[in-house]
């Protein structure tokens, strides 16, 4: 059981049958069979193509979600590598008495070698069991998105679905719970160029009824720097809606006016020979 | 210095414009700031999505090359290091150029300067190792350099979500990802790779405070609820960088001195100027395309452009009506199926109502 796709970040098992489907017991035992794990509507479907069997389809509009027809499927993995969401597999529950494999797409180096006994994750990322690699295809065609096959006990195969990258980090993320120290929200810098506050933004707002950027820009000289409030201009909009209870299509940008990138007034006068300057 | 066309952009939909406008005769001169053009393209080392029509399955840096071969092969002129600082009346345009300004008075002109990453105010945010997702991407993916060991990802849409997976594979720790909704934003697939690596989301959570005295040393979150931070679930955890991916803006400076309508869409990232069905905005001969036109991805700026090159081409005469009309059905088709399902909807609905306003102004 998950969340579903939105808040776990992977797709529940229930989302995969419903978007996807779900090979039989009867399928798996005839061999490796593909499995997509795509169970969103996105505009996508290069798996369609990829097949020489033509056992996947997606159709019209190409937002459907890929529907794989596991009589069809020879399990051959092309489709693996030519997802651009990384999301199909290969499942061969056949490979052994008491062992399956996984088949994978795998973007990060060093690449494993057969052989290898690697750790196994789930879709969350999280140690299932050891998996062995027991083949690494990586040729031209795949435009290095290596597929991996990887061993692992029979009944881990539902849940498995990557190995750990090879030069993951040893140490753990930790997150302490703190309190926080940092300066208080008016001395914080908004306009870099400038170096203007948001206390004094907000004070433009307050005493002057500043009301758009162009306003404040002319009281406090946020956005008058080099960046020409690239940067604040919206960090701007963002305190004077704070401070009013305004929409943000209620305040309007700062107006622009040539130059919009820093110029010298010997380039504008074409001091350079070939420059114009008829202007 | 006259010019049938200047694009003003050479991203995804400046470089897919001027190579359709091209194509079918039309003089068209592309301006880019940058010393390379291809814009975001050359960043994007992931498989793109869509359909084979939009080079689906090929990676973004893959297309950007594709791109570029083919503005060469069909005579697009291209000024690189190349700024333009302000447009004036009769489409004259400012070009600072080799320390110089040259005027370039152009029949037609496309505005595709893409967006801007949104900034975040937090104590903190003006230390280094504070950056735009975007800016982190550039430095694994164009620059080759790491920006640091231990990075924590602020927001959870595609953009905040594909980078983290970036520096991942570039060798970094992403100790999680915080979202302040209660859902994570971007595509269940993108989020999945993050996951089985094992990066923890933070939903319901922002970033309260980055500490440190020269640069970043710890990151500071805590529970956001009703746009608040509530106080006493702060969490501390050592990072040495803070990505921010709270959304981008169009940018559309251009446009406005131009005097092209501007309206607010909230969908499509807030300002942003109004164009009809054809990407032609209120002022005759100015078009825009891309994220400038409305915050969406690589695929529909591209075809943005192809539809703004096609529609310049056609009213100046080097296209025949019926042959106009097929190839903007054909693009317009692509459009609406790259804006389907429940994550295009909102854009297709936003952009709808950009059309109908840009067609009644």
């Amino acid at each position: 059981m998950g969340n579903g796709v939105i808040i776990d970040g992977f797709p529940s098992m229930e989302e995969i049958k419903k978007a996807n489907g779900w090979p039989t017991e009867k399928r798996f035992a005839k061999g490796p069979v593909a499995i997509a794990e795509c169970v969103q509507e996105i505009p996508c479907n290069p798996c369609e193509g990829a097949c020489p069997s033509h056992a996947i389809c997606v159709g019209q509009p190409i937002t459907n979600t890929p529907q794989v027809d596991r009589e069809k499927c020879t399990g051959c993995g092309l489709c693996v590598a030519a997802c651009s969401g990384l999301a199909i597999f290969v499942i061969d529950k056949t490979y052994s008495e008491t062992e399956a494999t996984v088949s994978f797409p795998f973007e990060y180096l060093p690449l494993p070698e057969p052989g290898d006994k690697v750790e196994a994750l789930t879709r969350g990322g999280e140690y299932r069991c050891e998996g062995t690699i027991v083949r690494v295809m990586n040729p031209k065609r795949n435009d290095h998105t290596a597929v991996v096959t990887m061993a692992v006990p029979k009944e881990y195969i539902d849940d498995v679905r990557t190995m750990k990258r090879l030069n993951a980090p040893k140490e753990e993320t930790v997150f302490e719970p703190v309190i926080p120290d940092g300066p208080i929200d008016d001395d914080v810098i908004v306009c870099r160029c400038e170096e203007i506050t948001a206390g004094e933004i907000r004070k433009a707002v307050r005493e002057y009824k500043g009301e758009s950027v162009t306003e404040i820009k002319r009281r406090v000289r946020a956005g008058m720097g080099l960046c020409q409030g690239r940067t604040c201009g919206k960090l701007v909009t963002r305190i004077i809606q704070e401070e009013t209870g305004k929409k943000p299509n209620e305040i309007l940008p700062s107006t622009d006016r040539p130059p919009v990138r820093a110029v010298t007034f010997g380039e504008l006068a074409g001091a350079k020979e070939g420059g114009c300057g008829d202007e | 210095m006259k010019k049938e066309v200047v694009i003003i952009g050479g991203g995804p939909a400046g470089l897919a414009a001027a190579i359709e406008a091209a194509k079918c005769g039309a003089q068209v001169l592309l301006i880019d700031e940058n010393k390379r053009p291809g814009g975001q393209l050359f960043k994007q080392i992931h498989k793109f999505f869509g359909s084979k029509a939009h080079n689906a399955g090929i990676r973004g840096i893959d297309i950007g090359r594709q791109l570029l071969k083919e503005t060469e092969e069909c005579g697009v002129e291209v000024w690189l290091d190349s700024a333009v600082i302000g447009l004036f009346a009769d489409k004259k345009v400012a070009v600072l150029r080799n320390g110089t300004t040259v005027t370039v008075e152009a029949e037609k002109i496309l505005i595709c300067t893409g967006g801007a990453e949104n900034p975040l105010r937090f104590p903190g945010w003006t230390l280094p190792g504070v950056m735009g997702a975007g800016a982190a991407q550039t430095m694994i993916n164009v620059n080759r350099v790491l920006p640091g060991k231990r990075v924590l990802m602020v927001g959870s849409g595609n953009v905040g979500v594909i980078v983290a997976y970036q520096l991942l594979q570039a060798g970094a720790n992403v100790v999680g990802i915080v979202e302040g909704m209660p859902k994570i934003g971007a595509y269940g697939v993108h989020a999945a790779k993050l996951r089985r690596a094992g990066v923890p989301f933070f939903l319901g959570h922002t970033i309260a405070e980055a500490k440190g005295t020269e640069k970043v040393e710890k990151a500071v979150i805590a529970k956001f609820e009703n746009g608040q931070i509530v106080k006493g679930t702060e969490l501390e955890t050592e990072v040495d960088v803070i990505c921010i991916a709270v959304g981008l803006r169009p940018l559309s400076e251009l446009a406005q001195m131009a005097g092209v309508q501007h309206d607010f869409i909230p969908e499509l990232g807030g300002w942003m100027p109004l164009h009809d069905g054809d990407m032609e905005t209120n002022v005759p001969g100015i078009y825009v395309a891309g994220d400038t036109a409305g915050v969406e991805e690589a695929n529909t700026a591209m075809d943005e452009g192809r539809l703004a090159g096609v529609s310049i081409a056609h009213t100046l005469g080097y296209l025949k009506d019926e042959e106009t009309v097929q190839k903007k059905n054909e693009i317009k088709d692509r459009l609406n199926a790259l804006r389907q399902g429940p994550f295009g909807e909102r854009r297709l609905n936003a952009k709808q109502r950009v059309i109908e306003k840009g067609e009644a102004v």
